[in-house]
């Protein structure tokens, strides 16, 4: 039994269509993500899902009720903006009572429920503030606190990392995910960044041209990509046309085919079938440009020793695992 | 960059900003000595200093009904300005952002079409028929709305777009805020001080508006500026000390607004 | 459309109303009647009329030659000011940019009756001047003293607009400049004035609309006697004699062609600018 579900739900833009017909099921408790490119109607399709954009046909339901004709204010689902969206004339504190406010809930036992939102971000200390004395870290998690304090049916978070920097944003998914977990709370979370999909989600997504083109967890859409967009967008594929991929395995091949590049070995023992371009490491992994038979590679081996670091122009024989080889569409 | 070269050239830019300072401070200066002079004609310095002046001034009904009158026009226009200019500002930014093209061609208007051509029409339309308002405060109210416009129409999207409205109404709503709540809890109080700042400065420009108020109404309903130009027979002492006292008071109020600013951006 | 949006329209019905009743309809009704006239009905009559007077044509020249050299000398002016003011400290920086906003303020009515104590017939500097002999004699109600009045203020519309330019002008441009082997001639010659030159030529034709447009001070200056298009326009519907509202029409139509014809070249230059500035 499905807690949201997405029936043929269409949207466009004065004429131009972002999705005419998008489908998608998501349990309760469980963390989704939707992955795509820029453009690739996955923020538009939250904000569907939110009420801040009307549909143009389709259903929403959330916990069996059909939402689309209901008010953004009475779909009890909270939503945290890419730009943290704080309001600045108010302080953290004011910022996360906001919503119990407008609930008309009672000043004590909003005091005590503000309290442990903060508590939850572990921002109790900074209660007294002002949006603009916080960094972007913090005010994001202000951000959180506040669409967790109202007890949303529904988390929907639209890009909440992309502006901070890098060790950030790797503290903020754990601790995303920590309460998650521990609210139990189901979550959809909207993103363009691959690595943070993989690492945070349930169940993946995968949004093109208005499309969802892939659905899965984590491991079902790195190793199994199902069409080419699939295989460019997560890991770093080599994609092979037919012809090139026959030419490379040396027997016929009729379709496109996708090779991770952690799954080709190199030796220098045997008889040596291609040449190395170029080098460049990547700490844990050494990631070669190789050419075999005129085909070029990309081509990642762990960095076990120093002496595993093969010069340019070494002569290399090349190893396929031809089980991790996956025809795509 | 030798240290004698540096000097040079800071000594120059000194001079010249002073030299700047000087040439806008002059004719003030000069209305100032000549506002506190006894008497002062066909000398380069004055005989003698006295209050006298300021004394017969601000005790002069005629002056204090004058200012009066100017500043209940300029703040009954700036009212109104407001509450115009808010709501609309809110409706194109929010629901039809498009409208804001159109927008900022037509507050161009008050731009190239200026007050003695406005004049023109406006007293053939309003001096006789059913919108009879030649004469009366009324027309000039109106007026000054079209002067105040595109300074607080610039001014009020300049704070709106710092504080990324869509986001913020749309949180709000999420949160459970009716448009109103959000609109009047949200949006409202981060415009204060930014519509406080655009007020004040409006107010200073229109205080000092004579042409629309001497064309249009005259002494029928005597503004300070037109009261000014009246007393143009009189003592010059008289009319510098008329003219020191609007300054002062543009001035403290320019200065609250720099004042205002300045506490905004930190 | 939903009801929201209906209603939301609805906030702008009274805006709408009142920029008609005192922007739109007054511009029309001008537009109008400056192809009317009382004898000849419809037609171009009023223009034909102003082209052909010695009087009309000697108001629109005064107001262009007084706007385009009181602009020239403000901006110049305002260039060697704003850029000083950019490398003093910032205390006087502060000081002086704030005094600068606040004498833009000082304008029409009482900026005229300044100039008249000190530069009037018996004003103090005139009268320095020429005890010591520089002048033989100075009419402030001439030409050349209203180059001069329109010419202070000038000064601050200029400083105004032009000091934040040159912040634009970021330090790191002129060290990349200066490490690319570019002496400080060729930093303003390939580097400074370019970026710059939408925003003096947009500060210039601002100026010039301002003055253009400028009424009070020449009328409180020489109580309407100097033939200027402003005065001309006024004197014919508030005037005690021959008042005229087409031909004040048809003359105000000529000075709106001028503003928008300047207002339009604003707006090309403004959007070069923030060509430059991305």
């Amino acid at each position: 039994m499905s807690f949201v579900s997405v029936e043929h739900l269409q949207k466009s833009y004065s004429g131009t269509p972002v999705f005419s017909d998008i489908n998608c099921n998501i349990a309760k408790g469980e963390f989704v993500t939707l992955l795509g490119p820029s453009g690739c109607g996955k923020s538009t399709l939250l904000r569907c899902i939110a009420g801040l954009t009307p549909v143009d046909a389709g259903k929403i339901l959330l916990d069996g009720q059909d939402i689309v004709p209901v008010s953004p204010q009475k779909r009890g689902i909270g939503m945290v903006f890419q730009s943290y969206a704080l309001f600045p004339n108010m302080t953290v504190e004011q910022n996360v009572a906001f919503g119990l406010r407008m609930q008309k809930v009672k000043a004590d036992d909003s005091h005590k429920r503000v309290a442990e939102a903060l508590q939850l971000v572990e921002l109790n200390d900074f209660a007294k503030r002002y949006p603009h004395q916080l960094s972007g870290g913090q005010c994001q998690r202000v951000a959180l606190a506040r669409s967790l304090v109202t007890r949303p049916r529904l988390l929907l978070l639209d890009e909440p990392l992309s502006a901070l920097d890098a060790r950030i944003r790797k503290h903020l998914r754990e601790q995303i995910r920590t309460i998650q977990r521990e609210l139990g709370l189901t979550t959809i979370f909207v993103t363009h960044d691959q690595e943070e999909a993989l690492v945070m989600s349930d169940r993946i997504f995968l949004m093109n041209k208005g499309h969802i083109v892939q659905s899965g967890n984590a491991q079902t859409l790195y190793a199994a990509p199902a069409d080419a967009f699939a295989a460019g967008f997560i890991g770093n594929y080599n994609l092979l046309d037919a012809q090139t991929a026959s030419r490379l395995l040396q027997r016929p091949v009729s379709s496109r085919i996708a090779i991770r590049p952690e799954t080709l070995g190199l030796s220098v023992q045997g008889e040596p079938d291609g040449v190395i371009l170029s080098h460049s490491l990547l700490g844990n992994v050494i990631r070669y440009r190789v050419e075999v038979r005129g085909v070029q590679l990309i081509v990642d081996v762990l960095n076990r020793a120093p002496g595993d670091l093969y010069p340019d122009g070494q002569r290399v024989a090349l190893s396929i695992d031809s089980s991790t080889l996956c025809e795509v569409a | 960059m030798s240290r004698a070269e540096s000097t040079s050239a800071s000594l120059y830019h000194r001079s010249v900003v002073w030299l700047l300072f000087l040439i806008l401070l002059l004719p003030l200066l000069g209305t100032f000595i000549y506002s506190i002079a006894s008497s002062w004609s066909a000398t380069v310095l004055p005989s003698g200093f006295t209050f006298k002046w300021y004394d017969q001034l601000w005790s002069d009904p005629r002056f204090l009904k004058a200012f009066g009158q100017s500043l209940l026009v300029c703040v009954a226009a700036l009212v109104l300005s407001v509450v115009l200019i808010l709501p609309l500002l809110f409706v194109v930014h929010y629901h039809f952002p498009k409208l804001d093209a159109l927008m900022n061609i037509l507050i161009l208007l008050p731009f190239a079409v200026p007050p003695v051509v406005s004049s023109v029409g406006l007293l053939q339309l309003y001096g006789s028929g059913p919108l009879q308002m030649v004469g009366t405060p009324w027309i000039l109210i109106g007026c000054y709305f079209t002067v105040a416009l595109p300074f607080m129409y610039r001014a009020i999207t300049n704070n709106l777009q710092a504080i990324n409205l869509r986001d913020l109404m749309d949180a709000a709503q999420l949160l459970g805020a009716s448009t109103w709540q959000a609109a009047f809890l949200v949006v409202l109080p981060n415009l204060r001080k930014g519509l406080m700042v655009a007020l004040l400065l409006s107010f200073s420009f229109l205080f000092g508006e004579f042409v629309f108020a001497n064309i249009l109404v005259g002494t029928r309903y005597e503004t300070l500026q037109v009261f000014l130009n009246n007393m143009r027979n009189s003592s010059g002492h008289f009319t510098s000390a008329l003219v020191i006292s609007y300054f002062l008071f543009v001035l403290v109020l320019t200065w609250v607004a720099t004042f205002l600013n300045k506490d905004k951006s930190q | 459309m939903s009801r929201g949006k209906w209603l939301a329209l609805l906030c702008l019905v009274p805006f709408a109303v009142l920029f008609i009743v005192f922007q739109i309809a007054p511009l029309v009704w001008v537009l109008i009647h400056s192809v009317q006239s009382e004898e000849t009905g419809w037609g171009l009559a009023n223009f034909i009329k102003i082209f052909n007077s010695k009087f009309y044509l000697q108001a629109i020249q005064h107001s262009l030659e007084i706007s385009f050299w009181s602009s020239l000398f403000g901006i110049v002016i305002a260039i060697l000011g704003s850029y000083s003011l950019r490398k003093v400290d910032s205390r006087l920086r502060n000081f002086v940019n704030a005094f600068a906003n606040m004498t833009s303020n000082f304008s029409g009515v009482p900026l005229a009756f300044a100039f008249i104590i000190l530069l009037g017939f018996n004003g103090s500097i005139t009268i320095m001047l020429k005890q010591a002999g520089i002048i033989e004699d100075f009419n402030l109600y001439s030409k050349t003293g209203l180059i001069i009045l329109y010419t202070y203020f000038q000064i601050p519309l200029g400083v105004l607009l032009l000091y934040p330019a040159f912040d634009a002008l970021r330090e790191d441009w002129r060290e990349s400049a200066s490490l690319l082997g570019a002496n400080s001639w060729q930093f303003w010659r390939f580097i400074g004035l370019p970026v710059l030159t939408p925003a003096l030529l947009g500060t210039f034709v601002i100026l010039l609309a301002n003055a253009l447009g400028a009424y009070a001070t020449v009328y409180a200056l020489t109580t309407g006697n100097f033939n200027v298009l402003p005065i001309r326009i006024a004197a014919m519907v508030s005037g005690d004699i021959s008042l005229d509202p087409n031909m004040a029409s048809a003359l105000a139509v000529i000075l709106v062609g001028l503003m928008t014809l300047v207002t339009l070249v604003h707006q090309w230059l403004l959007k070069r600018s923030y060509h430059v500035a991305r």
